[in-house]
């Protein structure tokens, strides 16, 4: 179980997120949706330490963490109870698809190297990718790429999964083939917190959804309570906007 | 054999001899160079209190007075200011103040290609590394650092070339270098054939230059990873 309270973040005095709360339960898919700068992407952030929050506290299972209490090593432990799938993939250049994943058993996990690759060719099988598992990230294409950071991240078996925006950099084409392969991810179970502009996408596969403006929570409950029968102005606008009625006829 | 092709060789292999010392030099140089520039490069990154202004000093210092300055400040300061606190080193071989004047100078360049190199590897490989649960210098050690190198490959070879032609520098304090040995032929020969022995050692220099670059060319080959190819 997550637990996020009060959490508030500023840049440059210029506040991001007004004191947000959020509980995911276990197997929960938390899918947070809204307009951009609405503070979602420095939510999710917050939640692994990249960003630090100014104030508020984060629980995941029973490590609870907050701004008084952030020293290097608690930070260190509560990223390790979490991964993340990046908007940009952000792949390890220096390293193969295979040691991609790798890393994070080899370093975090303390796994040995013959069962790390064990682990690893098994994950690339899943995101379909096995006879990439010795090219360098460089020679991937965007949703290969994104494939297998989803895999380096499954691989840590974490406790929440974090998905920034997962499918924004990629082309249509490749956006469908990223999105099945979460959407089998949730089928199994696993906590997942999903940043995304993808309505269709969090309609099929969440079972709860935020919607966040001006850094703050307007809405959240079930996605068709949500998404299909929003009850605020705010919602409704954001929606419509995302499927514009055409102004003339065709 | 000619008399004049025999006394081509004859230089030839006198200087040639004494390449060795003048590598010697440039390769401890260029590990302690390698190992301050490092090390400068994190504490300006990193801007650890007291330690950035050190650095920054020293870096200003280092890069704003002449390298021949700097071997003199080394070779007859340093004892002098040591001795203020009951150290002796006047003992130590001139072999040790030129490496030192040398690291210290090449040093300071090193750690701003160093710098440079970092940044350009970008946030996003810190975040990846962070997400899957890295500290900072297992980010530093796996990640960041190897690609770092790669970037800093072509300024790196640019200043150990560099470095291979300030080591000529060291004769200056009586080390018998390749450049010392040219300044002992002369002073033999009452400085005939002066134009001969100055196209010999720009050779050897040359050279030496010529199989530094390459060697870095070919180490960019080796260490560049999954580069897809680029039509002109």
């Amino acid at each position: 179980m997550i637990t996020l309270k009060n959490i508030k973040k500023s840049f440059n005095k210029n506040p991001v997120l007004h004191g947000i709360d959020v509980t995911v339960n276990k197997g929960d898919v938390l899918v947070i949706v809204g307009p951009s700068g609405s503070g979602k992407t420095t939510l999710l952030r917050c939640i692994n330490y990249l960003e630090k929050p100014d104030e508020g506290s984060i629980s995941i299972d029973n490590f609870t963490i907050d701004e008084k209490s952030a020293s290097k090593k608690n930070i260190l432990t509560l990223r390790r109870k979490t991964a993340m799938v990046f908007q940009h993939y952000n792949l390890f250049k220096n390293k193969t698809v295979l040691e991609n994943i790798m890393e994070g058993l080899l370093v975090a996990k303390k796994i040995n190297v013959a069962e790390a690759r064990l682990i690893s060719m098994d994950l690339l099988r899943k995101v379909g990718l096995e006879e990439k598992a010795n090219d360098y990230p460089t020679q991937l294409s965007g949703g290969q790429q994104q494939r297998v950071g989803i895999a380096r991240a499954l691989a840590l078996k974490p406790s929440v999964l974090l998905f920034d925006e997962p499918t924004s950099a990629l082309d249509p084409e490749m956006v469908g083939e990223v999105l099945s392969i979460i959407k089998n991810i949730a089928n199994e179970g696993i906590t997942m917190i999903i940043v995304t502009h993808e309505i269709d996408f969090a309609r099929d596969v969440a079972t709860k959804v935020i919607f966040m403006a001006d850094g703050v929570i307007v809405e959240q409950g079930a996605p068709k309570d949500v998404l299909v029968h929003p009850k605020h102005e705010r919602t409704k606008l954001f929606l419509k906007r995302l499927t514009p009625e055409p102004e003339y006829e065709i | 054999m000619s008399p004049s092709l025999q006394n081509w060789i004859d230089i030839f292999v006198r200087v040639l001899d004494k390449l060795p010392l003048t590598l010697l030099m440039m390769v401890l140089s260029l590990f302690f160079a390698l190992l301050i520039g490092l090390g400068i490069a994190i504490i300006r990154i990193q801007k650890y209190r007291y330690l950035y202004g050190i650095a920054t000093l020293y870096l200003s210092f280092t890069r704003s007075t002449p390298l021949l300055v700097q071997l003199f400040l080394v070779y007859f300061g340093l004892p002098q200011l040591l001795l203020i606190i009951n150290v002796d080193i006047n003992h130590w071989d001139r072999l040790v103040f030129a490496i030192m004047a040398f690291s210290f100078h090449t040093g300071a360049f090193l750690s701003e290609v160093i710098r440079s190199a970092y940044l350009a590897v970008g946030k996003d490989q810190f975040e990846a590394a962070y997400s899957v649960g890295m500290s900072y210098s297992q980010a530093l050690r796996r990640i960041i650092l190897p690609q770092a190198f790669l970037i800093s490959l072509p300024n790196l070879g640019n200043n150990i070339i560099e470095l291979l032609k300030d080591t000529s520098l060291a004769f200056t304090i009586g080390i018998i270098d390749i450049m010392g040995q040219v300044r002992i032929i002369l002073g033999n020969n009452h400085g005939i054939g002066m134009f001969q022995i100055y196209v010999v050692i720009s050779l050897v220099y040359w050279a030496t230059c010529i199989i530094i670059e390459s060697l870095v060319g070919y180490a960019e080959k080796v260490f560049r990873k999954g580069h897809v190819g680029l039509s002109k």
